[in-house]
């Protein structure tokens, strides 16, 4: 993963490291702890494609996301979008925001409920673009029209509109600059499920449209496996395992990938994984995570270097990464 | 299998700025002893109400039930005032909800919440006439009244009360329950917490456990010990399960049967095989093709179009009918009511009326 050919974006041991302070801080003696909600990620999306970031609460994804849209300052590592260098100040935003938008999870707060929805598209894109106000006009319908609704849409308020509709909107904005990347974290987990098939079909459209290229964050295994060409699995800031989507569903490598995804329930009453599947413990502490490999403490494979070396994630087979002293064992 | 619940004709309204809205309308539903029932749809469906509704737990004051009977073992729970109902909520029938941290007090011991409820039970079942602050007073530190719930800085729950903690405790399989119960719920994690809710609901010996989206607010991992904890319990102590949840998936892990409900009413009752296998009405089978499975080339993933209707106006015909497929001219003037398509099998829907 160190070629930038035909790569969108590539990160390079990519770090954001929180400081959390313990209790009321009263004595001289409390310390500061470290979170290190995401040590060391090195990830590349291909143009045109959809990587999956998938994981549990608390792996790191979104802050994941948010540092590589800058939403964040990273701790450490570096940042390239189509070839450039973005993170520490190397490009402006207004470039980078150019080629690169998000889309978060819940509408309801990444739209201004004050600020109609034509506004709320045409604004950024006067920003970002400095076209004329007839021009942003056109493009803002135009982007209203991809996503499925009509211009009648441009003076509403979001409070008029149905979730379903909002997240529309909430894509609608985002794809009005023709960004390279798209950032969705969580774009379906506030909606019900015939609007989630809505806007998935509709991302899926678009991608095709615009040839755009997708980061997805979600936790829910069957939404990736559906929108992404590529997964990577997140555990408590780390990739533990990246490679094909369907690959890494229908033969997980890692320990962990394998009990994420036998603990996904599979809509089939027939074929009731859930009540074999065998798990141990809970995702660790960020601030206090285990020594060594952090998903040691829950692997059945475990043995006692596990505990003292965090193995790095190598290419077991072409295209399929696995951090893994023992990947052997799952083969 | 006997029945122990039988509701028939609930309807319920809440009180809204934009007028009434029918949050049940007209709901017909049998629960047997023992079964495990998943109650299935989406947001505003109605499914969270009418779990409400059989523990009485409504809102006093915007929602009402304005016809039909909730009849558990031969009493009609919609009739019975609050304090009658107090003897049924808990031991007869008790409820989890989504979010623990928001059930659980956030100043007490977990071990102390438990003490408590398994205390209330005793004096419910006139097994030991003490009442609560008698028997715990020794747990909370005493005012000048003789009571405050203050708890102190060290539980110590009496003896035989402990061993009795414990036990639930381990029944959920909570790893140490002796460290546990000296902790705060904010010491626990998700999946513990919702443990210690189950424990303390089982802990009633309820006949009829309500669960209303239990593993929503939990991680997938979390979600597949909970479950499975809770097939557990069914199978183990006997317990009938309403599973209420938006999650057709979670659903077909864990239920004996399934009930899809659509605008306040219900649209398909089935046992689990048969709703996955041939599913009757066209929203049922519209959700299971909203399914995500496979990839994005090959799959037949099919969205319903349009979205869920505006309960606070009064419908006529189908409430489905305007997304509805294969709808037809009698969908737009008449109701569909329940009706019985096959052995085990209702749906609401005129493309099975004979």
């Amino acid at each position: 993963m160190k070629d930038d050919d035909g790569m969108v974006l590539r990160t390079v041991d990519l770090k954001k490291h929180f400081r959390a302070s313990k209790g009321l801080n009263l004595s001289s003696r409390s310390k500061t702890q470290v979170v290190r909600a995401v040590d060391g990620v090195s990830l590349s999306i291909p143009a045109g494609k959809t990587v999956a970031v998938v994981g549990e609460s608390g792996c790191g994804k979104t802050t994941l996301a948010r540092t590589i849209a800058l939403l964040t300052e990273p701790s450490g590592g570096e940042i390239y979008l189509d070839g450039q260098r973005i993170d520490g100040g190397r490009e402006s935003h207004r470039e980078v925001y150019r080629k690169l938008q998000m889309v978060f999870q819940d509408p309801d707060s990444s739209l201004d409920p004050q600020m109609k929805v034509g506004n709320s598209i045409s604004q950024p894109l006067k920003g970002l673009t400095g076209m004329s106000d007839r021009e942003v006009r056109k493009a803002a319908v135009e982007s209203l029209e991809a996503v499925g609704m009509s211009e009648d849409y441009f003076d509403r308020l979001p409070r008029q509109l149905s979730g379903g509709q909002k997240q529309r909107v909430a894509v609608a904005r985002a794809i009005s600059t023709h960004p390279r990347l798209l950032i969705l974290d969580e774009p379906t987990s506030a909606l019900d499920a015939s609007v989630q098939a809505q806007i998935l079909r509709l991302l899926v459209d678009l991608q095709k449209k615009y040839s755009l290229s997708y980061m997805l964050i979600t936790h829910n295994i069957a939404v990736a496996g559906y929108l992404s060409d590529m997964m990577a699995v997140m555990y408590a800031g780390n990739l533990v395992e990246y490679g094909p989507c369907s690959d890494v569903m229908s033969r997980p490598r890692h320990p962990y990938t394998i009990t994420l995804i036998n603990s996904a329930p599979v809509p089939d009453p027939w074929k009731r994984n859930l009540l074999s599947v065998n798990i141990k413990g809970e995702v660790p502490s960020a601030i206090n995570p285990p020594s060594g490999c952090k998903f040691h403490p829950r692997c059945p494979y475990a043995q006692a270097v596990c505990s003292e070396v965090n193995p790095p994630l190598e290419e077991i087979t072409p295209g399929r990464w696995v951090a893994c002293h023992f990947v052997e064992k799952t083969a | 299998m006997a029945n122990l619940l039988r509701i028939s004709g609930l309807t319920v309204g809440y009180r809204t700025s934009r007028g009434m809205v029918r949050a049940l309308d007209d709901v017909d539903l049998e629960l047997g002893s023992e079964e495990f029932l998943a109650v299935v749809g989406e947001s505003g469906c109605g499914k969270t109400t009418l779990g409400l509704s059989i523990i009485g737990l409504l809102p006093p004051r915007s929602a009402k039930v304005t016809s039909g009977s909730i009849d558990y073992k031969g009493v009609d729970l919609a009739k019975l005032d609050p304090n009658e109902m107090r003897r049924y909520r808990g031991s007869e029938v008790a409820m989890i909800f989504q979010e623990p941290l928001t059930s659980l007090n956030p100043l007490v011991r977990v071990g102390d919440q438990i003490a408590e409820a398994i205390v209330l039970r005793r004096q419910r079942k006139g097994s030991d006439q003490r009442t609560v602050g008698e028997v715990m007073q020794r747990l909370y530190r005493t005012d000048k009244s003789g009571f405050s719930r203050w708890p102190r800085l060290r539980s110590k729950i009496p003896r035989d009360l402990r061993d009795q903690v414990i036990e639930w405790l381990n029944l959920v399989r909570i790893p140490d329950p002796g460290q546990v119960i000296e902790r705060y719920p904010f010491e626990l994690s998700g999946g513990m917490r919702q443990r210690v809710m189950i424990a303390m609901a089982l802990s009633q010996e309820p006949a009829l456990l309500v669960a209303d989206e239990p593993t929503t607010a939990l991680d997938v991992t979390t979600q597949a010990q909970v479950l499975r904890l809770m097939k557990e319990i069914k199978d183990k102590l006997g317990t009938s399960i309403l599973l209420v949840t938006h999650d057709l998936a979670v659903a077909s892990q864990v239920a004996d049967r399934a009930i899809v409900m659509y605008a306040g009413r219900i649209a398909e009752d089935s046992n689990i095989y048969d709703l996955f296998s041939s599913p009757l009405h066209p929203y049922t089978q519209g959700l299971l093709s909203c399914m995500p499975t496979g990839t994005k080339e090959g799959s037949n993933l099919k969205p319903i179009p349009g979205s869920i209707p505006d309960l606070t106006l009064e419908a006529v015909g189908c409430r489905f009918q305007p997304r509805c497929p294969r709808a037809m001219d009698v969908c737009l003037q008449k109701d569909p009511t329940l009706m019985n398509v096959k052995e085990g099998h209702k749906a609401a829907c005129f493309l099975y009326e004979r």
